[in-house]
């Protein structure tokens, strides 16, 4: 319990504060005690969440969900990651794609559902096509910029102990450019989960976002807040445990901080 | 290996109009000795030493080093730099095995020299430490170990003591001079300090400032270890002060009269004038 306290409430960095998870708690019940329309949180909306979780079928929607959100965010990591490469290393290319791809990147995800539904229909390629144009923008931006900004005295000291050519490029410029590729890939972490939302809501594939449009047909609040409530976990939760402290440990060690 | 500069000089573009900072520069090193280069901030010495680097180009002149012309960098000539510029995401140890890992010595080879020139620097138990975890003087023994490991014949070093405090900067200064009577590698040493210069150098060489050039040349031949209160070394230390002294001079009047901004003009001196006679 100790041990799982110190994972959520870490104190190397700045994630999530127990004070701020009580805040938000009584903040909640407040409000259901005001308004007989607004569920209790710790009496309705945790156990439908409960409940939720013993059902086959919303586990069913919540693997497909895991399952899109893993496939799309592995093809952004190689294509936002190996395109950032390519137009950090290439400034010809560079220059007649880049703005491109600040171009996509500026589009958000759910305005490519519609695009994705044309050219795949009502699928799963459909959302997994949207995760990747909602969210490899960010890191072929990234990847560039870091690919390009080498600290210049780093620079020299490679040059001067005989770097040149492959060797420079894998052995310093990539190494250099981890911190911004490591903070282009948690961006592109909370913009794919977004667009996955977004895909799952308007296509009708098994998975969260469809069933946050069945229960708001049923009229259900409840069930609509504690679906909201773990999408809204879930993206914390990555984002905390996984890429702020990946990040964190980056800056840390590469003297950002 | 004997290092040449023969009437070299080299402009800088800067605000859209060329800026002489090196003007007909000639000077020898010796194969084996240690020569410091000493001179007032911005007064184009790091830019000798990134020319004979040859991560710069002379506009005019040649700079040979044993007789051949440099074209480029080259691990036979090593520069250590002010700041110490290690490669954060990698140990103490893959620092210092970067260039040999870069010139393709195997894995367990280049490991065993590493540590050797490690334990030379004092810092075998930090091999596995990140450069984050290091103070100003351990980063600067690494990127010395860094340097030597490659055995250049030509070691160049740009201020890498300066942003030391003065108990560790007389420290490695000691460590610098073992290591160079253990391998006599040629030392090239850019100092503002003229204690730090006469204290090391075989020789010294006293660079005006703006554009640069030789002003004076002196063998300071005091037999090491040398002592600060050595009456020949205290010789030197006013004669050079006192050919500075106009120099710096020059420099304020300039900077006062607001009339350009250098490129290379960082004021980052530490003010501990008496310690050190810095310039």
């Amino acid at each position: 319990m100790g041990r799982l306290w110190r994972v959520l409430f870490p104190k190397g960095y700045s994630f999530l504060r127990p004070e701020a998870v009580a805040l938000f708690v009584a903040l909640w019940e407040l409000g259901a005690w005001c308004s007989p329309a607004w569920p209790s949180l710790l009496r309705q909306v945790l156990p439908i969440l409960w409940g939720d979780f013993q059902d086959p079928q919303f586990m069913q929607a919540l693997a497909g969900s895991a399952r899109r959100m893993l496939i799309g965010y592995s093809l952004v990591m190689l294509v936002g990651v190996g395109g950032g490469i390519i137009l950090g290393r290439l400034p010809l290319v560079d220059q007649l794609l880049g703005s491109f791809a600040v171009a996509v990147h500026a589009i958000p995800g759910a305005a490519w559902v519609p695009l994705s539904v044309m050219w795949f229909g009502m699928t799963e390629q459909a959302v997994i096509f949207t995760i990747i144009l909602g969210a490899a923008g960010i890191v072929i931006v990234e990847t560039d910029t870091g690919i390009r900004e080498v600290p210049p005295l780093i620079q020299r000291a490679a040059r001067t102990m005989g770097a040149r050519g492959v060797n420079y490029f894998w052995l310093v410029v990539v190494p250099a450019a981890i911190p911004k590729i490591v903070g282009g890939l948690r961006l592109a972490w909370a913009f794919g989960w977004r667009a996955l939302m977004a895909g799952e809501l308007l296509t009708s594939v098994n998975g969260l976002g469809q069933r946050l449009n069945q229960v708001a047909k049923a009229q259900r609040l409840d069930q609509l807040l504690a679906l909201m409530l773990l999408i809204a976990a879930v993206g914390i939760l990555v984002d905390g445990l996984l890429f702020k402290r990946l990040e964190h440990e980056v800056r840390v060690r590469w003297g950002l901080v | 290996m004997q290092v040449q500069l023969e009437h070299v000089s080299k402009s800088f573009r800067h605000n859209g109009r060329p800026l002489e900072v090196l003007h007909d520069v000639s000077l020898t090193v010796e194969d084996g000795e240690f020569v410091c280069l000493l001179g007032p901030s911005g007064c184009g010495k790091s830019t000798i030493i990134n020319l004979i680097a040859g991560l710069d180009r002379a506009d005019t002149g040649q700079i040979t080093v044993g007789g051949t012309p440099v074209t480029g960098p080259d691990p036979s000539r090593v520069v250590v730099f002010q700041e110490a510029a290690l490669f954060p995401w990698l140990s103490v140890l893959g620092n210092v095995e970067f260039g040999l890992r870069v010139a393709g010595v195997p894995a367990v080879k280049r490991r065993a020299r590493a540590l050797e020139y490690l334990k030379l620097v004092h810092l075998s138990k930090f091999v596995h430490a990140y450069p984050h975890q290091l103070s100003g003087g351990m980063k600067q023994r690494v990127a010395i170990a860094r340097a030597l490991v490659l055995q250049p014949a030509i070691l160049l070093l740009d201020e890498p003591f300066a942003a030391l405090d003065a108990q560790t900067r007389a420290v490695l200064q000691n460590e610098l001079l073992e290591i160079w009577q253990l391998a006599r590698p040629t030392i090239l040493f850019v100092t503002h300090n003229v204690r730090e210069a006469t204290g090391l150098a075989d020789r010294v060489y006293v660079i005006s400032s703006r554009p640069g050039c030789i002003r004076d040349a002196r063998a300071i031949e005091v037999p090491r270890p040398r002592h600060a209160e050595d009456p020949l070394l205290q010789a030197h230390q006013h004669k050079i002060l006192g050919i500075l002294g106009e120099e710096v001079e020059k420099v304020f009047r300039e900077e006062l009269g607001e009339t350009v901004h250098y490129p290379e003009a960082q004021h980052d001196a530490p003010s501990d004038h008496a310690k050190g006679m810095h310039i």
